[in-house]
C-alpha cells in the first residue's frame, strides 16, 4: 500500500532497483547507472526529510497500478511510461518540498527517457 | 538464554550485578528481546565517578576538537539510520516513518551540537570602568545526567548528550528499562568514536537508579523527561540536593479547530497529530476543540479518516499506525476509555478490540474516537497517552481558549484557522509552551527550546537551542585592569 511517506519512498527505491537490474540486463549501462544513482537519492531524501511534524496519512494511491512489466519487446518504453506516471502520481502527495522536488526530478529523467 | 542489556561504563562495557530485570519486549510480536538490568545504587555511583574523574581532562580539550566528535557521530548515525529505526520499531512498537523521524530529531540535536564552538562564546565590554575591561566566560560544570522515557528512545537523550559533553561536561545516561536497546546501540556508536574514557556513561534501571542519580553529590544537573508526577518528584529532589534541573511532564494537548479552517487538510494533519506514535507523545493532540459550525464537518472527516488507518506492525512500511508499549498500557488506555464512556462520553470510534492478523497478542490500540466530551471529564483533563481522540464541542472562539487554559498542562496547543487574528490571538493568550497553528504537532526543532508550561515542566531553562548552551554552562566574569 502506498499510504505514508516511507512506503512511497520504499516502493520507488525497489521500483529504481528493478529498473538498474533491467537496463544491465539489456546493456543499456548508462542507464543502469541513472537508476542506480536515482536510488540511492531516493535512500538519502527519505533519510534526510522524514519530518515527524508533518508525517501524515496517504491515500487514493494503489501499489498494484504501478507494478513493473519487464516482459515482451515494448518492455522497456512501458516500464519507463509507468515510472513516469508513478512519480507524476506520487510527488504531489508528499508534503516536504525537498523530497517531492525528488519525485519530480526522477519523473523528469524518465520524461526525458521517452521524449 | 535471553540476551543482557549491559551498561558502559568507563569506557567498557560492564554486566550489571542487578539482581533483578525487566524484560524488553516486542510490543507487536511479545518477543523478549532483552533483559534491562536493574543497576544497583554502587554502579550508578560507579558511573558517575567514573564521568566525574573524565570532567577535568575532558573540559581542557579544545572546543572545536570536542566538536569534531559531533560530526564524526552524525555520520555514524546517517550510516546506521535504517538499522536504528529497525530496533525503535522492535522495541517501542512505532511504525518505521515515526521512527526515521525519530533518528533525524536526534541527528539535527548532533548538528546543533557542532555548533556549540559558535554558540558557546561568551561576550567582553572594555572600559566597564577606566582601564578595566569586563567579560563573562562560559564554563562546563561537571556530571549532568538523563533520565529518559521510552516513547522516543534515541531521540530524547540526544537532546541531552551532544549538547552536554560539547560543552565540556561529563554524562550518565539512565535510559527506560522498555527500551533500553536504541540507548545500547547508541553507546555502541559512541564508543566507536574513541571518546576518552569516562566522558560518556550508560547505567539502566529503573527508579533505584533514577533516585541514586539525583541523590549523587557528584552530579551537578538532571535532565528528565516522562510523566508529571515523576517530573515533580525530579524537580523536589534535584533541588533537595542543590542540583540543576530541566523535567519536562505530562500533557494534555488541545486542538482547536474554527469553521474557517482548511478541512481537508487540517484533519490530515490532525490525524498526525492524534495517532502519530499511537498517541504515545508529549505533544500528541488530545483533545480537539471543535468550535461552531466545524463541528459536524470536522466530527464526519475524523471518523472517516481514523476508521481508514491501517494499524499492524511497524516494520511493515504500509502500517499507519503501530502499537502502544505495553500490555498494561494497553490494560490502562482501555480503562480511560471506559471511564469516558462512564462519564457520559459517546464512543464514536472503539479501537479497544482491534486484532491485527499475524499479531494476535501484540499491544494495538486502534483508533478511538470520543464524541460529547465536556472539560469536567477525565478524558479532557487527565492524560491518555493513548490513540483516542476526545471531541469536543464550544460554541465560539473565546470559549475554546477558555477551556484550554482552564487544563493544569501546558505543554501544547494548536489552532486551525485561516484568520491571522484568531492565530495571533491565540498564540497570545493560550498557556501552554508550544503553539502550533495550522500545524497539530508543534515540536521545536533542535536549535529552539522544547519545554511546557505549568504541570508540563518544572525548571527553568528547557531543553535544546541556547537554553541547553545556558543549562550546561555557568556564566564566569572576569574584570580585569593592567597596572
Amino acid at each position: 500500500m502506498l499510504n505514508s511517506f516511507g512506503s512511497i519512498f520504499a516502493f520507488a527505491i525497489a521500483l529504481e532497483a528493478q529498473m538498474r537490474d533491467y537496463y544491465q540486463a539489456i546493456g543499456a549501462v548508462e542507464r543502469a547507472k541513472d537508476a542506480d544513482k536515482r536510488r540511492q537519492n531516493l535512500e538519502r531524501v527519505r533519510r534526510e526529510n522524514v519530518t515527524e511534524i508533518k508525517l501524515e496519512p496517504i491515500d487514493g494511491l494503489d501499489e498494484a497500478d504501478y507494478v513493473l512489466n519487464l516482459d515482451g519487446a515494448e518492455s522497456q518504453r512501458n516500464a519507463e511510461g509507468l515510472a513516469l506516471r508513478f512519480y507524476q502520481d506520487v510527488a504531489p502527495k508528499i508534503n516536504v518540498r525537498e523530497a517531492q522536488r525528488a519525485l519530480e526530478r526522477c519523473a523528469k529523467q524518465y520524461e526525458a527517457y521517452l521524449a | 538464554m535471553t540476551r543482557r542489556v549491559k551498561q558502559y561504563i568507563n569506557g567498557s562495557w560492564v554486566e550489571s550485578n542487578a539482581s533483578t530485570y525487566t524484560p524488553v519486549i516486542n510490543p507487536a510480536t511479545c518477543e523478549v528481546l532483552a533483559e534491562c538490568p536493574d543497576a544497583p545504587v554502587s554502579e550508578v555511583d560507579q558511573a558517575v565517578k567514573a564521568a566525574s574523574a573524565a570532567f577535568e581532562d575532558w573540559r581542557r580539550i579544545p572546543v572545536l576538537s570536542r566538536a569534531q566528535y559531533m560530526f564524526r557521530l552524525k555520520t555514524m548515525l546517517e550510516e546506521r539510520f535504517e538499522d536504528i529505526a529497525a530496533l525503535i520499531v522492535s522495541e517501542n512498537g512505532k511504525t518505521r516513518d515515526e521512527a526515521r523521524g525519530e533518528v533525524r530529531r536526534g541527528i539535527e540535536s548532533v548538528e546543533f551540537a557542532a555548533s556549540v564552538p559558535t554558540i558557546m562564546r561568551g561576550y567582553r565590554l572594555e572600559d566597564v570602568s577606566s582601564g578595566i575591561d569586563e567579560t563573562a566566560e562560559r564554563q562546563p560544570l561537571g556530571v549532568f545526567a538523563a533520565i529518559t522515557p521510552f516513547n522516543f528512545p534515541m531521540m530524547v537523550p540526544l537532546w541531552f548528550l551532544p549538547t552536554a559533553i560539547t560543552t565540556g561536561n561529563t554524562f550518565v545516561l539512565k535510559p527506560s528499562p522498555q527500551t533500553p536497546l536504541s540507548t545500547e546501540l547508541l553507546f555502541e556508536l559512541l564508543d566507536e568514536l574513541d571518546l576518552p574514557e569516562g566522558v560518556v556513561n550508560l547505567v539502566n534501571g529503573g527508579k533505584d537508579a533514577a533516585m541514586a542519580i539525583m541523590e549523587h553529590a557528584e552530579v551537578v544537573g538532571v535532565s528528565f523527561v516522562g510523566s508529571t508526577p515523576v517530573a515533580r518528584i525530579v524537580y523536589e529532589t534535584c533541588a533537595k540536593y542543590g542540583k540543576r534541573v530541566q523535567a519536562q511532564g505530562g500533557a494534555k494537548n488541545y486542538i482547536a479547530v474554527l469553521p474557517d479552517a482548511n478541512m481537508e487538510a487540517s484533519v490530515a494533519n490532525i490525524m498526525g497529530s492524534v495517532y502519530g506514535c499511537a498517541g504515545q507523545r508529549c505533544l500528541a493532540g488530545s483533545v480537539i476543540v471543535a468550535v461552531g459550525e466545524a463541528y459536524e464537518p470536522l466530527k464526519a472527516e475524523l471518523l472517516k479518516r481514523a476508521s481508514s488507518l491501517r494499524v499492524g506492525y511497524g516494520l511493515d512500511e504500509s502500517t499507519q499506525m503501530g502499537t502502544v508499549i505495553s500490555s498494561a498500557a494497553k490494560e490502562r488506555i482501555h480503562r480511560m476509555v471506559d471511564q469516558g464512556v462512564q462519564e457520559g462520553a459517546q464512543l464514536l470510534l472503539d479501537g479497544r478490540n482491534i486484532k491485527v492478523e499475524g499479531y494476535e497478542d501484540g499491544t494495538f490500540v486502534g483508533p478511538t474516537i470520543l464524541d460529547g466530551v465536556q472539560p469536567q471529564m477525565t478524558v479532557a483533563r487527565e492524560e491518555i497517552f493513548g490513540p483516542v481522540m476526545s471531541l469536543m464541542h464550544v460554541p465560539d472562539f473565546e470559549t475554546a481558549i477558555e477551556v484550554i487554559n482552564k487544563s493544569h498542562y501546558g505543554n501544547a496547543a494548536s489552532l486551525f484557522t485561516s484568520s491571522g487574528k484568531a492565530a495571533r490571538e491565540f498564540k497570545y493568550r493560550v498557556r501552554a509552551g508550544n503553539i502550533g497553528i495550522n500545524v497539530g504537532v508543534a515540536a521545536a526543532t533542535a536549535s529552539f527550546p522544547f519545554g511546557g508550561q505549568r504541570d508540563s515542566f518544572f525548571g527553568d531553562l528547557h531543553g535544546q537551542g541556547l537554553d541547553s548552551i545556558e543549562f550546561y554552562t555557568d556564566k564566569k566574569i572576569l574584570i580585569e585592569r593592567w597596572l
